[in-house]
C-alpha cells in the first residue's frame, strides 16, 4: 500500500525528469529555455565552489533568519497579550486586521524607501509577512482554550500567572506552530520578493540575474534552493512541534 | 454613560487606537511633535519632524486618493489592468485547480503520482518562478497572468483535493448499491459536498492572486496597481505608494467578504447531509 504510494510517486517524477532531459537533449525544445536536470546538476556543482554563491546564500540566510525571528519575539507574546486582554485586542485588532488584508510585499517600495536596498529592507518585509500569521495564530489559540479548565483553575483560586503558565501557554502550542509554519512560507516568500524587486546580493538576486542572462540552469538551481528550504523549515517545525505535544499532558483526551 | 461604554467597547477602543495612531502620523509629518518638544529639548527636537517624501500622512494620502480617483482619474486604467490579469489567472487557477483536485482526490494512484509535484511546488515560494516565466513569456500580460495561475492554484487544488476526501462515505456506497455511474456520483455527490471546501481555497486564492497582481508587476510593468506602486516608490511619492497599497487591501478585502457571503449563501440551501 505505502509502497505502491512510493512506486508511483518515485516512479512519475523519474519518468518526469528523464522526459524533460530529453527534450532538452534532443533540441526539441531549445535547452536555454527549459534547461535540463544534468544542467542543472552541473550548474549546482559549480556555483558550490563559487565564493559569490555562498555569499548570496549568507545575505538570503540572514534576511530570512533576522526576520523570522523578529516576528517570532514580537508576534507571539503580541498574540498572547491580545488573546489574555480583551482591551488590548480592541486596540490593536484594527492594525492587525489592516495589515493581514494588505499583501505584506506592496509595502516593499516604501521599505526600501526607509531602509535601503541593503538587506534590512528584506528584514522588514520577511518580518511583516511572517508577524501577522504569528500573532492571529496565537490569539486564536488563547481564544479557543477550553473554558472548563479555566473555571476549574479559578474555582480553585489559581494566580492569573499561574493559569497562564499551566492551561493558557500549553494549550496555545499547537496554534502557534501552525502559525510558525505558515509563517515561514511568507518569510521565504519576502526574501524572494524583497530581492528580485531591489537588491545587491542573495539568492532571489541570483535567480534574477540568472534569468536575464539566459542562465536557465542557475536559475533552476536558485529555485530548488528554495524549494529545499522550505521543505527543511516545515519538517523541523513538525519535529519540534511533535516534541512539545510530547510533554503535554494529554488532557484533552480524557472527554 | 458607561452602559453605552460597555455596549460599544469594542468600537471605541479600536477607534481610539486608530485615531491617535493616525494623529501621531500626521504630526510627524507636519512638526507637531517637534514643536512641542522644542522647550525641553532645544534644536534636538526637530528630528521629531519626518520629510513628506518618507513617511507622507494622511491627509496627504487622502488628497492623493481623491485626485487619483475623482479628479485626474489616473488610477483607472491601472485598476483595469490589474483587474483583467487578476480575473483571467484566478479563472485560470480555477479551470487547472479544480479537475486537478478533484481528480487527485477520486483517483488514489493519480494522487500518489501528483504528490510529489504539489508538495514541492507548495514549500517553493512561487514567485521565484518569475524570472522564468519572464524568460518565457516576456513581461507583458502572459507572465503577470501565470504567476497568479501559480500562486493561486495550489489552494484550490488542494481544497478540491480536500473536499473529495472528506466526502461522506454512506453516501458513496448508497450510491454505488443504487448502481449509481461515476458521472452521476460525481455530479449528485462529490461536487456539492465539495462547494464549501472550493470557497475556502477561494478565499486563500484570492489573497495569493493579490500577491501575484504587485509581484507580477515590478519588472518593467507600464500598467497596473503594482507598476503604479513601484514607480511612485521609486519616485519617492509616498502618498501614491499608500494609495496603491490601499486599494489593493480594499479589493483583497472586498473580495474575500463577497466570497464570505457565498459561503454563508451555500451553506443555508445545502440539505444537511452529514448531520
Amino acid at each position: 500500500m505505502n509502497f505502491e504510494r512510493l512506486l508511483i510517486g518515485g516512479g512519475t517524477l523519474v519518468v518526469f525528469l528523464l522526459v524533460w532531459e530529453l527534450c532538452a537533449d534532443s533540441d526539441a525544445i531549445n535547452p536555454l529555455f527549459i534547461s535540463s536536470p544534468s544542467r542543472i546538476v552541473h550548474a549546482g556543482s559549480a556555483l558550490m565552489t563559487d565564493p559569490d554563491f555562498w555569499n548570496d546564500v549568507r545575505v538570503s540566510a540572514n534576511e530570512f533568519i533576522f526576520g523570522y525571528i523578529a516576528a517570532i519575539v514580537i508576534g507571539v507574546p503580541l498574540g498572547l497579550l491580545m488573546g489574555t486582554s480583551r482591551r488590548l485586542s480592541y486596540i490593536f485588532a484594527p492594525f492587525v486586521d489592516t495589515l493581514n488584508a494588505v499583501p505584506r510585499v506592496t509595502l516593499l517600495p516604501l521599505l526600501i524607501i526607509w531602509f535601503g536596498i541593503g538587506i534590512w529592507s528584506k528584514v522588514a518585509v520577511v518580518f511583516l509577512g511572517a508577524v501577522i500569521p504569528i500573532v492571529i495564530s496565537a490569539l486564536s489559540g488563547v481564544k479557543t482554550n477550553e473554558a472548563r479548565f479555566l473555571t476549574m483553575a479559578r474555582s480553585f483560586s489559581a494566580s492569573r500567572t499561574r493559569i497562564f503558565a499551566s492551561i493558557i501557554l500549553p494549550g496555545t502550542v499547537p496554534y502557534i506552530f501552525t502559525g510558525l509554519k505558515y509563517a515561514a512560507g511568507r518569510a521565504l516568500l519576502g526574501v524572494v520578493v524583497g530581492e528580485l524587486y531591489a537588491s545587491t546580493a542573495g539568492l532571489g538576486h541570483m535567480i534574477a540575474d540568472a534569468g536575464n542572462m539566459f542562465q536557465t540552469d542557475t536559475l533552476f538551481f536558485g529555485v530548488l534552493i528554495f524549494t529545499a528550504t522550505g521543505l527543511v523549515v516545515v519538517a523541523l517545525l513538525d519535529r519540534l512541534e511533535r516534541r512539545f505535544e510530547r510533554w503535554r499532558p494529554n488532557v484533552g483526551a480524557a472527554t | 454613560m458607561k452602559r453605552f461604554y460597555l455596549a460599544h467597547e469594542r468600537a471605541i477602543l479600536g477607534a481610539i487606537g486608530v485615531v491617535l495612531f493616525l494623529m501621531l502620523w500626521e504630526g510627524f509629518e507636519r512638526g507637531w511633535w517637534a514643536e512641542l518638544l522644542q522647550p525641553p529639548l532645544g534644536p534636538q527636537a526637530a528630528r521629531f519632524q519626518l520629510k513628506p517624501i518618507f513617511i507622507s500622512s494622511p491627509t496627504r494620502i487622502a488628497r492623493m486618493a481623491f485626485d487619483m480617483f475623482f479628479i485626474t482619474g489616473a488610477i483607472w486604467k491601472d485598476i483595469g489592468w490589474s483587474s483583467l490579469e487578476f480575473a483571467l489567472g484566478i479563472a485560470l487557477a480555477f479551470a487547472i485547480g479544480i479537475p486537478l483536485g478533484l481528480a487527485a482526490g477520486w483517483y488514489r494512484r493519480l494522487n500518489y503520482a501528483v504528490e510529489p509535484f504539489l508538495a514541492a511546488l507548495n514549500a517553493t515560494p512561487q514567485v521565484a518562478f518569475l524570472p522564468l516565466l519572464i524568460l518565457w513569456v516576456g513581461t507583458g500580460l502572459a507572465s503577470r497572468v501565470m504567476i497568479i495561475v501559480l500562486l493561486a492554484v495550489l489552494p484550490i487544488a488542494i481544497s478540491a483535493l480536500a473536499a473529495v476526501r472528506t466526502v461522506d462515505a454512506r453516501l458513496v456506497r448508497v450510491a454505488r448499491s443504487f448502481s449509481a455511474g461515476d458521472a452521476l456520483l460525481f455530479r449528485s455527490i462529490i461536487l456539492p459536498s465539495a462547494v464549501p471546501f472550493l470557497l475556502a481555497g477561494a478565499r486563500l486564492a484570492v489573497g495569493r492572486g493579490m500577491i501575484g497582481i504587485v509581484v507580477g508587476e515590478i519588472y518593467g510593468s507600464s500598467a497596473g496597481i503594482g507598476a503604479m506602486i513601484s514607480q511612485a516608490g521609486s519616485r519617492f511619492e509616498t502618498d501614491k505608494v499608500f494609495v496603491g497599497v490601499l486599494t489593493i487591501a480594499t479589493a483583497g478585502v472586498a473580495l474575500v467578504e463577497l466570497i464570505r457571503r457565498i459561503e454563508r449563501r451555500v451553506d443555508v440551501w445545502r440539505p444537511q447531509v452529514a448531520a
